[in-house]
């Protein structure tokens, strides 16, 4: 079972992600981000139920496993959309919104194949394999989104410090997943990683929750190469 | 049209993009990514969401070491 540090950092996190939603509610924001919000809003009552579930049967229980990895994999997919939500605000003044649908739904429906084609060798429990590889696949999928996000966002000098920042929080949050995984694995035997996992899931909630409240819509960045013409 | 050949490519680009990276991942690993076990240390999970504790997978059956799996 989890002790109380554990415990502490799940409540912090979970608490950041019911913020997130009140502060883009607060600012007005919550249409415009509605993808980013449902995922908030999905990862709050994820939190809260995961809770019960392991609170009521423990966590060696099936019943927690079954609610934590199919919550996951839903949650996996809302923060695809969160991501294309992004996108689509990136790219909203080129009008090639009905494209960027067009590729999502078809790199949505690649994964789910290719999920398929990994897991469906397996005699049993092919939903919940099939669940579980989805999840893990579409990590990678936004992982690989976000920095292809990065890289439109400096070569079109977007200037909206909100989408900047939202985008560079998500790019934090993934990177920090990944160098995280790759310390884990080169010594897995560190008790300090065992915490480290779980304060990383606070970084997204976090970063977005002050985007929302501090950074106003209306805030524009100055590209460093205006900035430095001599006058 | 070529406009919808380009979208078409441009996700395959990045679905191969990113299978090729967690392939790299998982060779790389030491398989904990895919699997959990039970009584052992938590495993590293780049994926995961919030906070929660992970526990162990659900459909593995006795108490046997796991074996390394099969379809990766």
């Amino acid at each position: 079972m989890p002790g109380p540090l554990e415990y502490g950092i799940w409540l912090i996190c979970t608490l950041l992600e019911g913020a997130v939603v009140v502060c883009a509610v607060r600012s007005h924001s919550f249409r415009r981000y509605i993808f980013l919000n449902v995922y908030m809003g999905l990862s709050f009552l994820a939190s809260v139920g995961r809770y019960q579930a392991l609170s009521h049967y423990g966590i060696a229980s099936s019943q927690y496993a079954y609610f934590y990895y199919y919550s996951d994999a839903l949650l996996t997919i809302g923060l695809y959309f969160a991501l294309l939500n992004l996108y689509s605000l990136v790219f909203d003044e080129m009008k090639v919104e009905r494209y960027l649908r067009f590729g999502a739904v078809l790199l949505l429906a690649g994964t789910a194949w290719f999920s398929y084609a990994v897991v469906q060798q397996s005699s049993h429990r092919l939903f919940s394999h099939f669940a579980y590889e989805l999840s893990q696949n579409l990590y990678f999928v936004g992982l690989v989104l976000t920095y292809a996000l990065w890289g439109a966002i400096v070569k079109m000098r977007e200037t909206r410090a909100r989408l900047i920042q939202l985008v560079l929080a998500l790019g934090v949050y993934f990177s920090a997943f990944a160098a995280n995984y790759a310390l884990q694995n080169l010594s897995s035997k560190a008790t300090i990683l065992h915490f480290v996992t779980p304060i990383l899931g606070c970084i997204l909630p976090a970063a977005w929750a002050y985007c929302f409240l501090r950074v106003n819509e209306e805030t524009r960045l100055a590209p460093a190469r205006l900035v430095a013409v001599p006058r | 049209m070529s406009r919808k050949l380009t979208v078409i490519l441009l996700a395959m680009l990045v679905l191969v993009g990113a299978m090729s990276l967690k392939t790299v991942a998982v060779t790389h690993g030491d398989g904990s990514v895919i699997m959990a076990n039970g009584g052992a240390p938590q495993p590293p999970v780049p994926w995961k969401n919030g906070g929660a504790p992970q526990p162990p997978v659900p459909w593995k059956n006795g108490g046997a070491p796991q074996p390394p799996v099969p379809w990766k």
